[in-house]
């Protein structure tokens, strides 16, 4: 039976020194999700992902792959494609060059079975055969990434891979991704481009301090079925939408109208404003990624 | 991990150009001494081997030493220095076979350095000053057979030494946060030796250190060899024990410290 779960940390702990970098951080991901791993600067993402992949030891804690314990060098990580704290090549080799001596290192044969895809996803064109050294940071970028999508992996693991893309680039991640995750891949990605990661994950965890304040779902993160309508007679469209089945709630938040109604569409909402004659100016489908994120930082700020 | 060792480091413009340099100064030194053939100029002059021979002495130990402390500290680091080693670690290469891939490395390196001494050496004492007998000042002469073995294993015993500090110079890259610092330091203790062998009242200390028993070869062409084995046992000793510490030390620390 294949273990469903793909990435596993269970308390994990790192210091440097007498800084600590991450306090019992526990979250797993599963075949198929795309978990997005949010949190401010310094709040110990990296070290996270480095410790995932056996590039730090904890302190305490375990942690798997695969079903496999992570260590530095373990053999799991064949099947691991990593992008971590940003590209990195051999600079006076071309990035095939560097390509084939990566993959080769692992002691394989050339070449890797999703050289063409990754190479494709790359667009390095001609560049491919040319000196590393005379790169953009964005081709680096796209070099790291098909170094890390190269080997089919079943797992990946990447820490900000969006950096130095252009946006026709950025999208071309996302559905490759979105295919590898299909396909049966877990994604753990860490990115500040909070709005890249809520159309593309299905999970999050969120870290500050060094430690998770939330996991789970992307859905249940962003509360599904809330929604902010911009109307002309609040308590008319209060009215309206407390008799509609299956709203659980109904409230004002500054001069917009909070409601939160799963399994209820906006257009099932907004009908029955209409209906009461309400005048709907706008309505937001449900909290942004960025809100969310920000208030539960801001949250576990002052809780501290 | 060795082929792509090579493929990273002895193919690339920097080893290729001193590698350069050192066929340069042995042709440079050929074509000046080129007019005094047949011992006018001294020894070196009277045959390819003579001239071997003294190109042997002229670089050893701190112009080969330097060439070993270059190459060694660059093999050692430069998967730090491109940030390259995390990516090596994922692939995964385990820290032994990443250890060894560059010692086997250096290893090659030693080997090309004295073979490419010594060839370009022998090919322009052979057109320069021809080829003769090995002829010794004030003493009976060595044949051209007899000195050709001793010119290689000369090459050999030179190779061996240079193992020893490069294995210093390899260490220290694994170990420093830069091959820069490595080379730095191997440089220090290369020619910090070569000073110390010279103080008689040093002898304990000078007894331990690899590069007091480099000249020892010159005894071959001697008709002798005495203190070879001792010389090589040390420099063995001191590869052995510096690699064994690098890699203990690596083993035990932290991959992102």
């Amino acid at each position: 039976m294949i273990d469903t779960v793909a990435v596993a940390a269970h308390g994990l702990s790192k210091s440097y020194g007498r800084r600590r970098a991450i306090e019992g951080v526990s979250f797993e991901v599963e075949r198929g999700q795309i978990c997005g791993l949010l949190g401010p600067n310094g709040a110990g993402k990296t070290t996270t992902m480095r410790v995932l992949v056996g590039l730090s030891r904890p302190d305490g804690g375990t942690a798997r792959l695969l079903g496999e314990p992570s260590r530095l060098a373990a053999e799991v990580l064949a099947r691991v494609g990593v992008a971590i704290d940003g590209p990195a090549f051999i600079p006076h080799l071309s990035g095939r060059r560097n390509l084939e001596l990566a993959w080769r290192a692992g002691s394989r044969r050339w070449p890797p079975p999703a050289l063409d895809a990754s190479l494709e996803l790359a667009g390095l064109g001609e560049a491919l055969d040319r000196k590393v050294k005379g790169y953009s940071m964005g081709m680096r970028q796209r070099l790291m990434l098909a170094q890390a999508f190269m080997g089919a992996p079943e797992v990946l693991i990447l820490d900000e891979p969006a950096n130095g893309l252009d946006p026709g680039e950025v999208r071309a991640l996302r559905q490759h991704l979105r295919r590898l995750a299909a396909g049966g891949a877990a994604i753990l990605i860490s990115s500040h481009l909070l709005a890249e990661i809520e159309l593309l994950a299905t999970h999050c965890v969120v870290m500050n301090e060094g430690a998770v304040i939330t996991a789970g779902s992307l859905e249940d993160l962003l509360g599904a079925g809330a929604y902010e309508f911009d109307v002309d007679d609040a308590h008319r469209a209060e009215q309206a939408l407390a008799a509609v089945d299956g709203v659980e709630s109904v409230g004002t938040h500054g001069e917009q109208l909070v409601v939160s109604a799963p399994g209820r569409t906006v257009t099932e909402l907004n009908q029955a404003l209409v209906m009461a004659g309400v005048g709907v100016g706008a309505v937001r489908s449900r909290r942004s990624l960025e809100e969310v994120f920000l208030g539960l930082v801001e949250r576990n700020n002052a809780a501290d | 991990m060795l082929l792509i060792e090579l493929s990273t480091q002895l193919r690339r413009m920097r080893s290729l150009l001193l590698f350069g340099a050192l066929a340069g100064i042995v042709v440079i030194a050929g074509v000046t001494e080129a007019s005094k053939a047949g011992g006018r100029g001294g020894p070196a002059t009277f045959s390819a081997l003579n001239f071997t021979e003294a190109g042997l002495n002229f670089m050893d130990p701190v112009l080969f030493g330097l060439v070993i402390a270059m190459l060694g500290s660059i093999i050692g680091g430069s998967d730090r220095d491109w940030g390259t080693l995390r990516y090596l670690y994922v692939r995964p290469v385990s820290r032994a076979r990443l250890v060894a891939g560059k010692w086997w490395a250096l290893m090659v390196s030693c080997v090309l350095t004295v073979a490419v001494f010594l060839g370009v050496a022998l090919l322009t004492g052979l057109v320069v000053f021809g080829w003769h007998p090995f002829h010794r000042s004030g003493s009976s002469h060595l044949s051209a057979l007899a000195a050709t073995g001793a010119v290689l294993e000369a090459g050999g015993y030179v190779i061996v030494c240079l193992l020893s500090v490069g294995s210093i110079a390899l260490a220290l890259g694994l170990l420093l946060p830069r091959s820069a610092e490595a080379l730095g330091i191997s440089l220090a203790f290369l020619v910090g030796s070569a000073v110390l062998d010279n103080v008689r009242s040093l002898h304990a200390i000078i007894a331990v250190l690899p590069v007091h028993y480099w000249l020892r070869w010159t005894s071959l062409f001697q008709g002798g060899g005495g203190g070879l084995a001792l010389g090589l046992a040390v420099q063995a000793a001191t590869a052995a024990v510096v690699m064994a510490t690098a890699y203990a030390i690596l083993a035990r620390r932290d991959p992102a410290a």
